[in-house]
């Protein structure tokens, strides 16, 4: 029983916190975007005459999109219609609840992972789960009855799907060097030190085309700009054209939460996860000898917050990718896809062989 | 899958679409094989218009036929009126329509440069583009106390003359606009993205520019040194020192790239016409222009707009009103001659960037 109210609270926890950076990745691309434009950005919002510079813009633009009125225009094919949005942010959300925030603790005498499915296989559930996601956008398109919105399901599908191989080929090689396929034991394999124990042993640094590989092949299949081809506003605006209101609001939603996975995913396969360099389970070593015991609370406590940091610093770099490029044009999408991205990650899968081969 | 073609309208609510007109196209799978642009969303009647008005009423039509760049329509209307009625005006006022000519070109085009970008979804220049363009709309507003349209070229002359100090200011923006320019360059010109997007895309074969009337930009871009300002100068534009500017690509990239050597060259001019300012008069006396009669004749202005060649047709027959004014703007040959055509074959994601690059602005397509 004790068990079961402790991952309740834990569901409802890291669930939570999803949401909630979520909200804040909106407001970030307002600023961002605002700040590189010469402008000042959303900064009206305010609670009780409080305004902080828009820190409550994020609320009101969710109530916002619950109070608009939401209309289903008559031509729909209304299962499909319905369904997409939910299929679209339920298969963005799961993932995010693979990615460990914090090393697992043990509780009631067996292991507590601190993530919402601790499963040994995640890195394979968050692949199938991925490419799950990709009905919302053919469910969308489809159920519009638009033509428009078919173009935009149909070029959202084919992207995604052709991005998905370069996506699982570059993990290979990040697989290779950390056997394993449960995120929390690579993230625990990247808290190695290499050069007398200075530099951590993480994935960018094992794997650096990889790295690039994943980052690219994973901005496509978030569907952003330089690669928002199924919802380009200026050619196709895209699948969502006939949805409005929360519906609407739903697809938003779903987009941001792939930033969030995307940042977390490269955060946890190549920027060490909630590693903080020195920091072990009893505390920090220094490679110059000294060291800091400290409760394991408290190094969850440091971890979560790493990580976090993390996660924003790649948040920000995603974000700020589409304010300085323009998209491309979809059978340059493709090329880039088939014809650079699979090859190199090939290519790299080989190169670790053969260093592996060599070293051992 | 089925290989029939697909009916699609782009427009006239399209957020690719630069005004309210619409393209119809049929699409085999993501290729155009047919085009056909339909206008009359926007017909206000201005040629009709200008009949049943006294000449002086005209003014504060004219310069809504192409919102953003008003001050081509009314230096030719008032240049044509002068041409009929015999009149000489000022050489201050020459070179200050020059000025104002230079200023609005300048504007347009910056506000195009950050357009094209726009046009590929990336949104920075052109919240920048518009920016800047406040810069020279501000002062416009000094000048003429109208920000986007200023009724200021008149025949005879300008509506006022220059304040004071206002060279100074102009220079002091001139610098601003150049300082910001290299940023601009360095997202567009220099952008992998819109490099491989660009160059080589619609390319015009050179024998259209010549058989469908090719003007502007788009011509020079295709090496056809055919600038008004240089082949038949009117106002001050042969006390100027330029060339015309030309590429040789024929496609969207050459366009950008004379579109982005013309600002150089409008910020050039602009210094130089700011150095030559004759002092003198800016108004000739005229007779009341409200029982103004222009005596029986017809004539054809033209002059070099941002999108091409810009020509008024002007017939009077000897009473207050003119017995018709025929409009040339270049976005009808551009928008509907060129674009029909030069749509076949594209790609659909690349109708807005054509369109952007063509600088189509559909009021003149039906006037």
């Amino acid at each position: 029983m004790e068990w079961v109210i402790a991952v309740a609270v834990k569901v409802i926890v890291i669930f939570t916190w999803a949401l909630l950076t979520v909200l804040y990745i909106t407001l970030l691309e307002r600023k961002e975007s605002a700040v590189i434009q010469d402008r000042i950005g959303a900064n009206r919002a305010s609670i009780l005459g409080l305004r902080l510079n828009g820190f409550f813009q994020p609320y009101a633009d969710a109530l916002k999109m619950f109070f608009k009125e939401d209309y289903t225009p008559p031509f729909v094919d209304k299962p499909f219609y319905y369904l997409a949005p939910l299929v679209s942010i339920v298969f963005a959300l799961i993932p995010v609840g693979a990615v460990p925030v914090a090393d697992s603790i043990g509780l009631f005498g067996r292991k507590f992972p601190l993530s919402v499915i601790g499963s040994n296989v995640g890195v394979v559930l968050i692949l199938s789960l991925l490419s799950l996601a990709v009905y919302g956008v053919i469910f969308g398109g489809y159920g519009s009855r638009n033509k428009y919105g078919v173009l935009g399901g149909m070029r959202g599908t084919a992207q995604a799907i052709s991005y998905e191989v370069a996506i699982g080929l570059s993990l290979v090689g990040v697989l290779m060097v950390f056997p394993s396929l449960d995120l929390n034991e690579i993230v625990h394999l990247q808290n190695r030190y290499i050069l007398g124990g200075w530099v951590p042993l993480w994935g960018i640094f094992l794997q650096p085309l990889a790295a690039v590989l994943f980052l690219i092949a994973g901005m496509a299949e978030n569907k952003r700009v330089p690669f928002d081809i199924p919802e380009g506003e200026s050619e196709i605006i895209g699948y969502f054209l006939e949805y409005s209101g929360m519906k609407f609001g739903m697809f938003f939603v779903a987009d941001f939460v792939e930033i969030l996975l995307l940042a977390a995913l490269f955060t946890t396969f190549f920027l060490g996860g909630y590693n903080l360099p020195w920091l072990f389970t009893e505390g920090f070593h220094f490679p110059w000898g000294g060291s800091l015991a400290m409760s394991p609370i408290i190094v969850r406590i440091v971890q979560f917050v790493t990580f976090n940091i993390k996660l924003w610093i790649m948040i920000w770099f995603l974000l700020l990718v589409r304010w300085t490029y323009p998209r491309y044009r979809f059978d340059q999408l493709m090329d880039l896809g088939w014809k650079s991205l699979v090859p190199l990650s090939i290519f790299n899968i080989l190169i670790t062989a053969a260093v592996m081969v060599v070293i051992r | 899958m089925s290989t029939e073609e697909v009916r699609l309208f782009i427009g006239p609510q399209h957020p690719g679409v630069t005004g309210n007109m619409s393209i119809e196209v049929l699409l085999k799978g993501d290729t155009i094989t047919w085009a056909k642009t339909h206008i009359g969303y926007l017909h206000r009647a201005f040629e009709k218009l200008m009949e049943r008005r006294i000449f002086i009423k005209s003014f504060p039509l004219v310069c809504r036929i192409c919102v953003p760049e008003s001050d081509t329509n009314e230096e030719n209307l008032a240049r044509g009126l002068e041409e009929l009625a015999d009149i000489e005006i000022p050489e201050r006022a020459k070179w200050i329509r020059t000025l104002v000519l230079e200023l609005s070109r300048l504007q347009m085009f910056i506000m195009w440069y950050g357009g094209i970008a726009g046009s590929m979804g990336l949104s920075t220049p052109v919240q920048w583009g518009i920016g800047d363009r406040d810069y020279i709309l501000d002062l416009f507003e000094e000048l003429t106390g109208g920000r986007v349209y200023h009724i200021y070229i008149l025949p005879g002359g300008v509506r006022k003359d220059l304040p004071e100090g206002f060279e100074e200011r102009v220079l002091k923006t001139m610098d601003l606009i150049e300082r910001r320019l290299p940023e601009y360059d360095e997202l567009i010109m220099d952008n992998a993205v819109e490099q491989k997007r660009l160059k080589g895309l619609a390319p015009i074969p050179k024998e259209w520019v010549e058989e469908m009337g090719i003007t502007g930009p788009v011509a020079r871009a295709c090496g056809f040194p055919y600038d008004v300002r240089k082949n038949s100068p009117y106002e001050a534009y042969d006390k100027l020192d330029f060339d015309v500017i030309t590429e040789d690509g024929c496609d969207v990239w050459s366009m950008l790239l004379v579109r982005r050597r013309e600002i150089d060259l409008s910020i050039k001019l602009i210094r130089e016409i700011v150095s030559k300012m004759p002092k003198g008069e800016f108004l000739t006396r005229l007779p009341n222009v409200l029982y103004w009669e222009i005596p029986k004749g017809e004539t054809y202005v033209k002059s070099e707009a941002t999108r091409g060649e810009f020509g008024y047709y002007i017939f009077t027959d000897g009473s207050g009103k003119p017995r018709r004014v025929h409009v040339k703007g270049p976005s009808f040959i551009h928008g509907i001659t060129l674009l029909e055509r030069l749509l076949v074959g594209q790609n659909i994601a690349d109708v807005a960037p054509i369109l952007v690059a063509l600088q189509i602005c559909p009021p003149e397509m039906e006037r």
